[in-house]
């Protein structure tokens, strides 16, 4: 009865196996080879030159730690924000439904058509935030052209995007957490917040820590709006690690190294998300320890 | 108050290009045509362009429905499966599954531009609901497998104990009841072909067969228009008023997928 | 340990069971169980929960393997058999009706699935639907009907089968008492009718009672007993048994070292306190604590010694304080303390 089953599941995993195990495993074997148009774009063994290469690779490095920067902080700020919205939409208020839709369209689109619009409502001098710091009286800012914050810009699109999603999500953990538990936290004299501390964010930590690391693998793997809103500029200071790869790719039409740096991506996604795990495992026992 | 904030900050961005597609492109740049110019000329502009904007979103109709529907084949059988059999391997199943549903799919293009390549499946829209399919399944299965743990053994087994096989059981007693989620799990999906863009970027070049989200980026690396911005605009709300259109239409089963899905990963 | 009593007729056209096992890792959930169940009878398979009742109805069916023995019906080997070849009706707990269909749907889908034509589902569907006084429902949802009401569906389900035989898991478990003292002799009537084995799962001793021809007591995956409610009742096999069967329950009080005595609540009486003792009787002060009055009975706890408090049933109620508690030593069950096994009398 049981191999029924398994032959059910079957094509759905041979389907997965192909699409996200066996890349990964070509990626290895490309890594080792060289193919550009120096090669006749075909593949020739170098062993593990192209490794070497990336481990001395300063705009890997570079990329690595954009990708990161971006990260935690569009991050934090998704986090941040999600609760908020999520305490603001978990309130019984009328045409809560509806705002809770609204609310939601920011993640439905797609993210390179709203990364055009950016470029424009971030436009210089032209879009509308700069006219408006003008009218304030202040200087308009180079938010797609300077390189010291157009990090940020990048960072406040992808926010504006993802915080629904999460949003979205803790709201579904904060309306499993039964009602009596505020009543009898009411009941004995605790003010709003420290019913937020001691009985919210405890219940909601398994949801905050799933939307993290879901969030924290999209995240370091950041594409579409690098290419579409700043190509990876000025002068390569928003680069992702994904971009990088596809670069080699499509442009310098270096595949070896190309599938280097993919796997050299994938490798700082393990290493942050398995840490960002591990901490977490560990803060839950401390804690547990403490009580 | 904090709603209205919640709302300004949710449609404001796409609010401002609906107005900003409407006026002349020298207004934008304060140029002579003055404040109170109105103008459909970048709407015009994107439907009679070669190709006609509108063709984009016909493709990607077409990959989404596709994806849709391969998916669907695909991991119905195997929710079913992972549903019916023991704890333990259902479990570190789901736990791969989800690994697989945060996996970054930009990952993957290079690996699948080559099996583009090789096997002659670049410029095909059908043939991109192939990795679409394999991209979405992670999420389809978790959440249809949800459903099937929520229909009651005991149902299943009445149906076996008057002599139903499994292909019997499925048509007539198990799918019928899993069209909710099959419903939410197909907005999905389509909601996630409509937006994919590396794959899509690598394996179509042909400009009648983009799909939007390639469409949109080529119109915004475009040189054609001096001035784009009105253009882009204009891109930009009529490539976003599908996806509205189905949120708003279908926000319930919407929402509940996402849910449903996210909590049991 | 097991105690057959009765001696039932042929089994050709029965059910019989035969060493029948089941293990589940390192639990054994039935062991070695044997009985046989003819044409017309009804079986209550009675016990706690865990008692392995739900296991035997899930083998005979077919939706768990055996782990040893065999199950035949009419005289065919059915253990290998999936569960739609056997010829078994079932009538789970829960009804298990079909929530997206009608009553009608629900009861010709599975005529349809197996090629019936379309005559003959009609007629047979009429034929059901009459029976179980079901056709002004025939159009209604399952959540649309009352408990009752499901449970006829269900029957009615499972009687379109015309099947071998009926197994029933603790059909009036969701249903009010009032509900089931009537369901009860319709349910008689029913399957009485059919001619077909019942197999009948409760943990209801006076639903079994009422209910079954006989009765298979089962304790932790063993068949302690099998037979008539009357031999159950009177001459159970050991204490479990003895215990299990009867309202309130019996009581157990010592008797010397090793011998524990069983009486019935029932042929226990109260007399005041200096009353004098006839012949072949025994008698216990003590003290009446505590009564329920329940409309035809008294049910009252009299405190006998330490430790000791016996149940009496009696007609009326008795006011004195200070009692004496009598019995007919030839009422008196004898059970070995430490076994549990019943011990005969001298």
């Amino acid at each position: 009865m049981r191999w029924k089953l398994w032959l059910l599941m079957a094509p759905a995993l041979i389907w997965l196996l192909a699409v996200f195990a066996a890349p990964m495993l070509h990626y290895a074997w490309l890594s080792t080879q060289a193919q550009t148009v120096l090669t006749g774009l075909q593949p020739r063994p170098v062993g593990a030159q192209q490794w070497l290469r990336l481990w001395n690779d300063a705009r890997f490095w570079q990329d690595t730690w954009q990708t990161l920067r971006f990260s935690s902080a569009s991050l934090g700020l998704e986090m941040m924000l999600g609760l908020a919205i999520a305490l603001l939409l978990n309130q019984p208020l009328r045409g809560r439904g509806t705002l809770r839709t609204i609310s939601l369209l920011p993640w439905a689109l797609p993210t390179t058509v709203m990364a055009l619009g950016w470029r424009w409502i971030f436009n210089d001098p032209y879009g509308p935030i700069n006219q408006l710091l003008r009218q304030l009286g202040l200087e308009s800012a180079g938010f797609l052209s300077d390189p010291a914050i157009t990090w940020l810009t990048a960072v406040w699109a992808d926010t504006w995007k993802t915080t629904p999603f999460v949003a979205l999500l803790l709201l579904a953990g904060l309306q499993n957490i039964p009602a009596d538990l505020y009543e009898a936290a009411a009941l004995e004299g605790a003010a709003a917040w420290q019913s937020l501390r001691r009985i919210t964010l405890p219940l909601l930590a398994p949801y905050l820590l799933i939307a993290l690391l879901f969030r924290l693998a999209q995240a370091l793997g950041v594409f579409d709006l690098i290419q579409v809103l700043t190509g990876g500029g000025p002068a390569g200071s928003t680069e992702s690690l994904a971009l990088y790869a596809y670069l080699n790719a499509m442009r310098f039409l270096d595949f070896g190294y190309s599938a280097t740096v993919m796997l050299g991506s994938f490798a700082v996604l393990l290493a942050v998300v398995g840490l960002a795990a591990l901490f977490f495992q560990w803060s839950r026992t401390a804690s547990e320890e403490l009580r | 108050m904090a709603r209205l904030a919640l709302l300004i900050w949710s449609i404001g961005p796409m609010l401002w290009q609906l107005y900003t597609s409407l006026r002349p492109t020298d207004a934008l740049t304060g140029g002579a045509s003055g404040e109170r110019a109105w103008t459909l000329e970048h709407y015009l502009q994107l439907l009679q362009g070669d190709p006609p904007f509108l063709i984009y979103l016909l493709n990607s109709a077409v990959v989404g429905a596709s994806s849709t529907v391969l998916t669907l084949l695909l991991a119905v059988p195997c929710a079913y499966a992972l549903s019916r059999i023991g704890r333990t391997a259902s479990l570190t199943l789901s736990l791969l599954v989800a690994g697989a549903a945060a996996f970054p799919a930009v990952l993957l293009f290079l690996a699948l531009l080559e099996v583009a390549r090789d096997w002659h499946l670049a410029n095909n829209l059908l043939a991109l609901s192939l990795p679409y399919a394999g991209l979405s399944l992670p999420l389809a299965i978790l959440l249809l497998q949800a459903s099937f743990r929520d229909i009651p053994l005991e149902l299943e087994e009445a149906a076996v104990m008057e002599g139903m096989d499994l292909w019997q059981r499925l048509r007539w007693v198990l799918l019928p009841l899993m069209t909710p989620a099959m419903a939410s799990a197909s907005l999905l999906i389509f909601i996630f072909c409509w937006n994919e863009y590396p794959i899509a970027l690598t394996w179509l070049s042909r400009s009648d067969l983009l799909t939007l989200a390639p469409a949109i980026a080529r119109i915004g690396g475009s040189s054609v228009y001096t001035i784009p911005y009105g253009a882009f605009a204009a891109a930009t709300v009529i490539g976003s008023a599908p996806l509205i259109l189905l949120m708003l239409l279908f926000q319930r089963q919407i929402v509940s997928g996402l849910t449903q899905g996210a909590i049991k990963g | 340990m097991i105690a057959n009593m009765s001696m039932p007729g042929s089994t050709d056209s029965g059910l019989s069971l035969r060493g029948l096992s089941r293990r589940l890792g390192h639990q054994t959930l039935l062991d070695q169980l044997s009985l046989e169940v003819p044409a017309g009878e009804i079986l209550a398979l009675l016990g706690p929960s865990g008692c392995g009742k739900s296991t035997v109805l899930r083998l005979i069916a077919g939706l768990d393997p055996v782990s040893a023995g065999e199950v035949w019906l009419g005289g065919r080997n059915v253990t290998a058999l999936p569960p739609g070849q056997r010829q078994v009706a079932m009538v789970f707990q829960s009804y298990a009706l079909y929530p997206h269909l009608t009553v009608e749907r629900n009861l010709s889908l599975g005529m349809e699935l197996r090629g019936e034509t379309r005559q003959t589902i009609a007629r047979e569907l009429q034929r059901v639907l009459t029976l179980l006084k079901l056709d002004a429902l025939r159009l209604r949802r399952p959540a649309q009907l009352s408990g009752g009401q499901r449970q006829r569906v269900a029957l009615a389900r499972a009687l379109l089968r015309r099947p071998a035989l009926f197994l029933l898991d603790e059909p009036m478990s969701n249903l009010d008492a009032q509900l089931r003292d009537d369901l009860r002799a319709e349910l008689r009537d029913l399957l009485g009718q059919t001619g077909a084995p019942v197999i009948y799962v409760t943990h209801d001793q006076q639903e079994a009672m009422g209910l079954a021809d006989r009765i298979a007591v089962l304790r932790e995956g063993r068949l302690q007993q099998l037979g008539t409610s009357r031999e159950l009742y009177e001459s159970p096999v050991n204490r479990f048994v003895a215990g299990f069967l009867g309202s309130p329950t019996i009581n157990l009080i010592r008797d010397g070292e090793d011998t524990q005595l069983g009486l019935r609540p029932e042929r226990v009486q109260l007399q005041p306190a200096s009353t004098a003792l006839p012949n072949g009787w025994k008698a216990r002060p003590g003290r009446v604590v505590h009564w329920e009055w329940l409309g035809d009975r008294v049910i009252s706890h009299v405190a006998c010694g330490p430790d000791s408090i016996l149940k009496v049933v009696s007609k009326e109620l008795c006011t004195d304080d200070d009692v004496q508690v009598r019995w007919r030593a030839s009422d008196e069950l004898r059970f070995n303390r430490r076994t549990g096994e019943r011990l005969s009398s001298n």
